[in-house]
């Protein structure tokens, strides 16, 4: 399972793709099972540059019965940074900000080696 | 602090325009990322994690209380009511938006602040020592060089497309503040046999993915032919330094390539050819050393009763005094040394309440006058002991009065993977552990001077290399690991430190830096720091202790 991830050009916020637009939490995220629907989501959402910066496809695991990003770096992504609880995406709380916590999966994030390749 | 003259007022707020235009034009799609990108970097602003930052240029650490005002206003407006000091004595804001940059340059040009050269393949902020203008060390303030030097190269247009980022640290002192070891250029100001001053020269420094502790080219450069010799060393490495492989164009790599003999023989042949027409000269040098707001000391007794009652009536404030002050060239004064490692906050952070309460004590009591410290602390450097009771109890009432510079607790650490996008692991929340672990203050004293430096990565923001118990954070197929290293020195007596063995998960890191404490108690003689029992002993009563606990 895959979602698709960038941040907003215009504030940097982490967004996620939903249906050709993009929203703010992770539980409102589109999530592909098949991964030709998730590539053509990928190339569409490179064509809109003035919306998002370097979109990214990232692998999701099962946690709580719900799913989560399986690489740690997109969990904070997704939550905030574990140094301010209140800050970031975590503050809102609910399922699936909590499924996030508590995900333990590892994996080194895609996203994360191509950013490092731009610079 | 240096008063900026019309010129550097004009050339600031330009600079601001044309951000604010370029802005526009990206956000209308007339640039793409990648035409946008190295011109938001050149105005210190990064993409991150969970928003932009900014990183906002403090030149050689050294803020008035406006500036610092205007710094919490930035944090409280912009972001989310606080900012970071970094190791390279900046201030960086992590959750900055696009659309509200133009607007915060602004702001800052106001108070005779930028981001300018806090990113991008330059020469970045010059830094200096946080004590500069106050220690009764020093042979010079060092200050009136790093403003010569960052005037000299600022927007410079043969140096801002070098083969890498440029760093320059200038230390007027024996004891050194500044890291100078480990910049691309170390400078150390001397005294000649015949009473002159000059610099002794260390290129070659650096930390990253390639520590090294840079070899002194110069041992005397008379002072007044410095900037034809930065020059030189500069051309020598925008020639030859190496373009063709991120990890290796650091000037630290051609100079270890070359040797340090040839590189300096190359650099004196360049020398040669630009003569003292590449000098500044001296009647400029004395126009920016004018440029500096003076400051006036009253004549006072060198022991103040007030303070000395205080101190006897307050075990915290007698806790204060030893750990955080330091003598200054005035009697009757002290250099207050600010924590910004509160046990259990971030380190370097500081909440805009605590900027202003900072501004509003320097404004007080402190000459206007407030340092950021490579270490990510702040410095009062110019305070009246018998202010010192009372500036005490108004950092206690921010939180800003934690007694432990130098001690465990003050440990550097960069924003790690909470935050950058480079980063591979965590480095705030270990720091966090650690400082916990210690919280003891009589226990930290007996322990004394003992550096902790946590980097998320392998650039090294954090100086782990440097740090007497280095910790770097790693990536083990997608789990933090920490790699400690040992005997590292940014100091004066600056050395790479070594690895101790195998990377430790993320919670097992506070227990081992508590075992490699306890064998250090163990082991230590007659008053030695960590870093000296270390160097005594070598690596393998720690090794063995660690270890064998990990098992």
């Amino acid at each position: 399972m895959k979602a698709l991830t960038a941040n907003r050009l215009i504030d940097g916020d982490v967004v996620f793709w939903k249906a050709g637009k993009w929203v703010e939490r992770f539980a409102d995220a589109d999530l592909f099972d098949d991964a030709a629907a998730a590539e053509l989501a990928e190339g569409q959402a490179k064509s809109q540059p003035t919306v998002v910066i370097d979109p990214y496809l990232i692998d999701l695991m099962e946690s709580d019965g719900l799913w989560a990003p399986l690489s740690y770096r997109e969990r904070i992504r997704a939550l905030g940074p574990t140094n301010h609880p209140t800050h970031g995406k975590q503050a809102e709380g609910g399922e699936m900000i909590e499924a996030l916590m508590h995900a333990d999966g590892a994996a080194r994030s895609s996203g994360r080696v191509n950013l490092i390749k731009r610079k | 602090m240096y008063q900026y003259d019309t010129l550097d007022k004009e050339i600031v707020a330009d600079r601001s325009r044309e951000f604010r235009e370029q802005v526009g034009r990206r956000l209308a799609g007339e640039l793409s990322e990648d035409q946008f990108k190295p011109l938001r970097l050149m105005n210190g602003l990064y993409l991150q994690l969970h928003a932009y930052m900014l990183r906002i240029a403090v030149p050689y650490g050294s803020l008035n209380s406006r500036q610092m005002r205007k710094l919490a206003y930035i944090g409280r407006t912009y972001d989310r009511g606080y900012g970071h000091f970094t190791t390279r004595q900046n201030l960086q804001f992590h959750w900055i938006k696009l659309r509200d940059t133009p607007d915060i340059l602004d702001h800052l040009a106001e108070v005779d602040m930028h981001a300018i050269q806090t990113s991008g393949n330059c020469i970045r902020n010059v830094t200096s020592d946080p004590y500069a203008g106050a220690t009764v060390e020093e042979l010079d303030d060092p200050r009136v060089w790093s403003e010569a030097i960052r005037q000299w190269s600022s927007l410079h247009p043969e140096f801002s497309f070098l083969p890498r980022k440029f760093k320059i640290a200038i230390t007027a002192a024996p004891k050194d503040r500044t890291a100078a070891k480990v910049h691309d250029i170390g400078l150390m100001i001397r005294r000649g046999r015949d009473g002159q001053l000059g610099f002794e020269v260390i290129v070659g420094g650096g930390l990253g993915r390639t520590p090294y502790v840079g070899p002194t080219i110069t041992e005397f450069l008379p002072a007044n032919r410095l900037f034809s010799y930065l020059e030189a060393i500069l051309r020598v490495y925008n020639r030859h330094g190496r373009r063709d492989n991120l990890y290796k164009a650091r000037i630290k790599i051609l100079v270890a390539a070359l040797g340090a003999e040839e590189f300096a023989r190359q650099v004196a042949e360049e020398w040669a050819k630009i003569g003292p027409e590449g000098d500044l000269p001296d009647t400029e040098l004395a126009r920016i050393r004018g440029a500096f707001a003076k400051t006036a000391f009253e004549a006072l007794p060198a022991v103040s009763e007030t303070f000395e009652a205080a101190k006897a009536a307050d075990p915290a404030l007698a806790r204060f005094s030893r750990n955080n002050l330091r003598e200054h060239k005035k009697p009757g004064y002290t250099i207050v040394e600010i924590s910004l490692k509160t046990v259990g906050e971030t380190p370097g952070d500081a909440t805009s309440d605590q900027m202003d309460a900072v501004a509003d004590l320097a404004e007080r009591y402190g000459q206007d006058d407030i340092r950021v410290t490579h270490e990510q602390n702040l410095v009062l450097p110019h305070i009246r002991l018998d202010d010192v009771p009372e500036v005490f109890a108004r950092l206690q009432a921010v939180g800003l009065a934690s007694a432990n510079v130098n001690l465990i607790s003050d440990i550097i650490a960069c924003p790690g993977l909470d935050y950058c996008a480079l980063a591979n692991a965590r480095a705030i929340p270990v720091a966090q552990q650690i400082a916990q672990t210690f919280a003891d203050q009589e226990k930290a004293e007996a322990i004394g001077e003992l550096k902790i430096k946590i980097s998320g990565c392998i650039n090294a923001c954090g100086h782990h290399h440097v740090g007497h118990i280095g910790i770097l954070g790693v990536d083990k197929k997608g789990e933090e690991f920490y790699q400690l290293t040992l005997g590292g020195s940014g100091a004066e007596d600056a050395s790479v430190g070594k690895m101790l063995g195998p990377a430790l998960p993320y919670d097992k890191v506070a227990a081992a830096i508590d075992t490699l404490v306890e064998v250090y108690l163990r082991e230590r003689q007659d008053g030695e720091r960590f870093l000296d029992t270390y160097r005594r002993t070598g690596v393998e009563p720690f090794k063995e202790a660690v270890y064998a606990d990990a098992h």
